[in-house]
């Protein structure tokens, strides 16, 4: 419309300021009221004839501002637009909205959901429908619908935990470009190649033809976490962006399976698109570590999950032979100590602490591997077999001493001497191996074909083999086996573990099968897994998912379409596998959205004939809010133009009350403060958590609160002189307002002619009673009350409000509730006046058998108790021992029999039944004397 | 732009720091020894009633007429009781009777934002002033209408008393002092704005004098009375009457105004002069000591004028 981003939605509008020049005319004609003045010596002229009867013109910057003001007024009617939403130009069909949904949208999800919903405002405007396609619902045919219904879907949209393939949506797209000419193609994409986004690009302009196709991108790359190491000294994650741009620092977290940090290690991308990241942790916290996520990074692909594979074993190895330093390379135990030490901890037994099994087993270790060790005997056979029974690991290597002799810790019961293949003396050729099985807990790993066997122990054939083999020679003679025993495992290796049976420990696969069979020590794992029976871990169960990321990277229940997965899965996330936890909760196998050592790799759409736009455009701004508080301004400005041109503004000086409202009002006007969000706790209730005090209704009849204060203090003080209770002073409450959960004792007088509080403090009230607190309420109407006569004003007072607040049922105070044994033995509670009744919770019925008890509680402390002695004014003695209020009849004990009431009360509010129990210790001791 | 307003009933009345204000003001002029030189001979150091007889305005004895005194001075009232004829003689007063009165009408309430006091306030201050100073001095001095002429010590506390009775007593004071004569060779101190019609005040000025009494008549004027500084759309209000006088132009009644005034002033001072009173302009953004100085000089002048004139 101009250069200006600026459009009205009713332009009409505007032709109204045609009509600013005719008020600029009628605005000269109507002057501002005379200023008045008084004047005593008006006598002198009060004939004279005034000279210029044209009263002074509008000052011309009144009239300025007023004009300003109606057009403020008539531009803000004709709906301005800041940065109107240029979309849809020349488009007459619908709008079809490509939405990347996949995980790496999440981070800037409510800016895109923001601009898209734009974008289907902007064609509903047009009166044209729109439909969106989101990737990772390729397949399903993109529906066209009326602005609200499709911005409906759109806010219903959630970003997937994976990375949708997004060649799915061609076809889709391509069958709603060919139903719906003309149409407006918008791809809000996420700017990754990942998911086939080139392809994606080149095969929607060429089915939108010679339509136009919008893309939005992005600004922001996301972060990702491609995969994590748990090495010797710490663990380490690879923290990974498509382009180098965007946040290049940030905060990794750790987090154990209950969501509580471990630890924050700061990353630093610099200008690359890779870096590690490393929590230097003690091995067991290590261990811990169930979730990695960059923090402020919403997404699944920020957050790595780990599961009992990248926990660090401490691994024992002991050796058969005896060790020779002096050639390594000849040494079993070398190859296993460099295959193992990558990913778990590894202790070899040193030559002089005694038996070398024993000693490890004292460092905790969970994989004991033992080469070429024929026969375990003695201690260390009975603490092997019970670190097996218990959960542990056991990996032994044949060797020549097993081949000869063998215990019962094998898997399989082994053949005397083995069999030598290739050897000079048999024609057959080394065996190389078969590929595993997939009941076997190796399958998946890649057999080369260059690894042989010359020599094996053999194991006997019997009804179990089968099972327990987990990966044979391709004659189908087990080389490894394995069998459950107890929690544990044992797993035997038919070969030596140095190259003198085989090259297997020169391979790859070597390092890949110890890491396999390690990451199954944990603690528990065989019993998972191995349910099939006769010890033999069946592999083949797919695993059900347990709980998944969501596209944000929460963890939440899995979605219907989450699938199980084989054990050992390591591929990335897909719709079938969300990202996530799966398998019992004991035996967790973590998916991650991103594969150990992916890249994301940025969208390369150069060449293709694409509209980029950002995704980031600011948002149209409405500007009708503006313009007409602009314009109330200006009113308030132009009345007080006109009040001080008048002469108005005097009186103000004169009289600071006025002066002080019109202040007011225009704070009102302008700063508005906000209503204060931090709840700030203030220094009573800190106060009042941190000390017990005694706390009182403020009624607001001057009277009787000061008796509450004054009768309360002195109970504080009494309190604190007689009993363990120093109570704080005593503190007036507005039930409505105050927080009264820090006051276990209310003291509540009943002040008829004050209104009700309000409902909702009622219901604090309630809330009150219920948490545990005790109210008395005091009717104070002991001797104006009469038996069956109407109720006194206090009672009729205390029964509306106690209308909507949870009442128990009370009875007057049985002689031996407890109330009355708290402290003093008492027989009634008196106050100013003795005759009055106090109510208190009803007792359980008396089940009998506490005939002889003297007290009697409930479970609990009565919420309320309800008297009419007035109690406070008896307790009303000043600090100087004076009285405020006189007794009746008025004894001088029955002040301090009220004082011992109180007593009781508060002692009964803070033991609650504790001297009903109490009244047995005598017995009790008695019993304990005998 | 000028801000004028008028005091609240509560503002305008007699206060204590009218009296503070007036006591601390006389008090930094010398003691007013009223024509000192003069009096010495006739007035005895200006002490008052010598009590014996002699020239005086109160009543001091009758005595039996002696043969050869003037029959004027028979008191024929007291001679009808008796056989005898007497003389009423008089006191032998040696001090003046001044005479104070100051304007509280609603017309002197009123301060504009040049002045230092409002109109009331500056008239109570300055009347009192005077009051103290001429007790100081030996004088008598009484409120015209409200309180007989003492020589009071207390003699501010005094008025004051008497103002706030009258006050009390009638809510509207008046334009001008009651007509009536005073006594010869006493003085009047007429204190007030002096806005009402110039024939009234004229009237009210020979009445008073008719018997010789002399006068000052202090004017005081806000400044806003005397430069007329309003502009641009104006409504003028009376401020004891409903009038009101709508300008358009405010300056363009300024011309006219300030002509009027001086007018009504040159009407007033000829009339004083007439009686041989004086006139003293006093605007309230001048210091009231200012205008102390200038009463004082006059009342020495105008009771050392008298005696001479009486004593010839």
């Amino acid at each position: 419309m101009f250069a200006l981003p600026l459009a009205f939605t009713v332009p009409m509008a505007l032709a109204a300021l045609a009509l600013l020049p005719a008020l600029y005319y009628l605005l000269r004609l109507t002057p501002p009221r005379p200023r008045e003045v008084a004047f005593p010596p008006l006598k002198l002229i009060l004939d004279l004839k005034p000279k210029d009867e044209t009263p002074a013109r509008t000052p011309w910057w009144l009239m300025a501002l007023r004009l300003t003001l109606a057009a403020f007024v008539i531009l803000a009617m004709a709906g301005p637009l800041w940065n109107p939403q240029a979309a849809g130009e020349g488009a007459k069909g619908p709008l079809l909205l490509i939405l990347d949904d996949g995980w790496p949208a999440a981070p800037l999800w409510d800016q895109r959901i923001a601009a898209a919903g734009e974008r289907i405002l902007a064609a509903a405007r047009e009166g044209r429908a729109s439909a969106i396609l989101p990737m990772s619902e390729g397949a399903r045919d993109a529906t066209l619908a009326d602005g609200g219904k499709t911005l409906e879907r759109l806010r219903a949209l959630k970003p997937a935990p994976f990375i949708p393939d997004r060649s799915a949506a061609l076809p889709t797209a391509a069958r709603f470009l060919a139903a719906n000419k003309q149409s407006e193609i918008v791809w809000l994409t996420d700017g990754l190649e990942n998911g086939g986004a080139k392809n994606f690009a080149a095969g929607l302009i060429e089915t939108a033809g010679d339509q136009p196709v919008h893309v939005l991108t992005q600004e922001k790359p996301p972060l990702a976490i491609s995969g994590t190491r748990n090495n010797a000294v710490a663990l380490e994650a690879s923290i990974v962006r498509p382009v180098a741009n965007g946040q290049a620092t940030g905060v990794l977290r750790a987090l154990d399976l209950k969501g509580a940090a471990i630890g924050e290690t700061h990353f630093d991308l610099g200008s690359g698109t890779e870096t590690l990241a490393t929590f230097t942790l003690p091995l067991e916290l290590r261990n811990d570590i169930a979730r990695i996520e960059i923090l402020n990074e919403r997404s699944a692909g920020a957050v790595t999950l780990l599961d009992s594979r990248w926990k660090r074993r401490r691994v024992g190895v002991v050796s058969g032979e005896t060790s020779d330093t002096a050639q390594p390379l000849l040494s079993p135990a070398y190859y296993i100590v460099k295959a193992l030490a990558p990913f778990a901890d590894v202790r070899e037994a040193k030559a002089n602490r005694g038996d070398p099994i024993l000693a490890l087993l004292d460092d905790q270790v969970s994989v004991m591997v033992l080469t070429d060790v024929g026969v375990v005997s003695g201690a260390a056979h009975d603490a092997l077999a019970k670190f097996v029974e218990s959960g542990g690991l056991l990996i032994r290597f044949a060797g020549v001493r097993l081949a000869n002799a063998s215990d019962d810790l094998v898997p399989v019961r082994l053949r005397r001497g083995g069999r030598v293949l290739g050897g000079a003396l048999s024609w057959d050729t080394p065996k190389a191996l078969a590929p595993f099985e997939q009941e076997s807990p190796l399958f998946g790993l890649a057999v080369t074909r260059d690894v042989s066997v010359t020599r094996q122990v053999l194991a006997e054939p019997e009804a179990g083999l089968p099972g327990k083999t987990w990966a044979a020679l391709a004659d189908g003679t087990p080389l490894i086996t394995a069998e459950k025993r107890g929690k544990g495992l044992i797993a035997l290796v038919h070969v030596t573990a140095d190259t003198t049976w085989s090259n297997l420990p020169l391979s790859g696969l070597f390092v890949d099968i110890l890491r396999r069979i390690v990451s199954l020590s944990a603690e528990s794992a065989g019993a998972a897994r191995g349910d099939a029976g006769n010890g033999a871990v069946d592999q083949s169960a797919n695993v059900p998912p347990t709980r998944t990321l969501d596209g944000f990277g929460a963890l939440g229940p899995p979605p219907v379409t989450a699938r199980p997965i084989p054990a050992f899965y390591e591929g990335a996330s897909s719709v079938d596998h969300p990202p996530g936890f799966y398998g019992p909760p004991d035996a967790l196998v973590a998916v991650n959205a991103m594969a150990p050592g992916a890249r994301l790799t940025p969208a390369d759409v150069s060449g293709l004939k694409l509209q980029i736009e950002p995704l980031q455009k600011s948002a149209p701004i409405d500007l009708r809010p503006a313009l007409l508080a602009l314009a109330a301004a200006l009113f308030i400005a132009d009345a007080i133009a006109s009040l001080w041109l008048a002469g108005g503004l005097r009186l103000l000086r004169h009289t600071p009350a006025a002066a002080a409202l019109f202040l007011i009002f225009l704070i009102g006007l302008f700063g508005v403060p906000g209503p204060s969000q931090a709840q700030s706790i203030s220094q009573r209730d800190m106060d009042a958590a941190l000390r017990t005090h005694l706390g009182y209704i403020v009624t607001g009849d001057a009277k009787v609160d000061e008796a509450s204060q004054v009768g309360l203090a002195n109970l504080s003080r009494v309190l604190a002189a007689r009993t363990a209770l120093s109570a704080g002073d005593p503190i007036g409450l507005d039930p409505a307002r105050d927080e009264l959960a820090f006051y276990p004792f209310i003291y509540w007088p009943i002040a008829p002619e004050r209104p009700l509080p309000g409902a909702e403090a009622a219901a604090k009230i309630s809330n009150y009673m219920k948490q545990g607190g005790m109210i008395v309420f005091d009717t104070r109407d002991a001797l104006s009350v009469r038996p069956d006569g109407p109720p006194t004003p206090e009672q009729a007072w205390l029964r509306k409000l106690l209308a909507n607040v949870d009442v128990p049922e009370l009875e007057p105070v049985p002689r031996d509730h407890v109330v009355t044994k708290t402290f003093y033995l008492l027989d009634s509670f008196v106050g100013r006046t003795t005759v009055g009744q106090t109510w208190i919770e009803a007792l359980p019925p008396d089940d009998g058998d506490g005939a002889n008890r003297p007290a009697r509680a409930g479970d609990g402390v009565s919420p309320l108790v309800i008297t009419s002695n007035d109690l406070a004014a008896a307790w009303a003695v000043t600090r100087g021992g004076e009285a405020l209020f006189p007794l009746t009849p008025g004894s001088p004990r029955q002040r301090e029999m009220a004082l011992r009431g109180g007593v009781n009360l508060v002692m009964y509010t803070l033991t609650g039944n504790y001297k009903a129990d109490q009244v047995h210790v005598r017995d009790l001791l008695e019993r304990l004397a005998h | 732009m000028v801000e004028t307003r008028l005091l609240g009933p509560d503002e305008s009345g007699v206060k204590a720091r009218h009296e503070t204000g007036a006591l601390d003001l006389a008090r930094r002029l010398p003691a007013l020894a009223v024509a000192a030189k003069e009096v010495a001979a006739t007035v005895m150091y200006g002490v008052h009633g010598r009590k014996r007889p002699g020239v005086g305005e109160t009543f001091w004895q009758f005595r039996p007429f002696a043969a050869g005194e003037s029959t004027s001075r028979i008191d024929w009232r007291r001679s009808a009781r008796d056989d005898r004829v007497y003389v009423r003689e008089r006191e032998w007063e040696a001090a003046h009777t001044v005479w104070l009165w100051i304007d509280r009408s609603p017309s002197m309430a009123y301060v504009s934002s040049l002045a230092m006091q409002s109109k009331v306030d500056r008239a109570l201050t300055l009347g009192l002033a005077a009051a103290d100073l001429l007790v100081r001095g030996g004088e008598r001095v009484g409120v015209i209408g409200l309180m007989r002429a003492v020589a009071s010590r207390g003699i501010v506390e005094r008025i004051c008393e008497s103002l706030i009775a009258e006050e009390r007593r009638s809510a509207h004071a008046s334009e001008l002092p009651p007509a009536e004569p005073l006594a010869p060779r006493s003085q009047a101190v007429l204190i007030g704005d002096f806005l009402s019609p110039p024939a009234d005040i004229v009237q009210t000025i020979d009445a008073m004098a008719s018997r010789g009494a002399g006068g000052q008549v202090v004017m005081i004027a806000d400044p806003v009375e005397e430069s007329f500084p309003f502009s641009g759309h104006t409504e003028f209000r009376d401020v004891d009457s409903a009038a009101r006088l709508r300008a358009g132009d405010a300056r363009t009644f300024r011309s006219d105004y300030i002509s009027r005034l001086a007018a009504h002033r040159d009407t007033l001072r000829e009339a004083c002069a007439r009686r041989g009173w004086t006139l003293l302009i006093h605007r309230t953004d001048q210091p009231a000591s200012r205008a102390l100085l200038d009463l004082r000089i006059r009342i020495e002048a105008a009771q050392g004028g008298a005696t001479i004139a009486e004593a010839q």
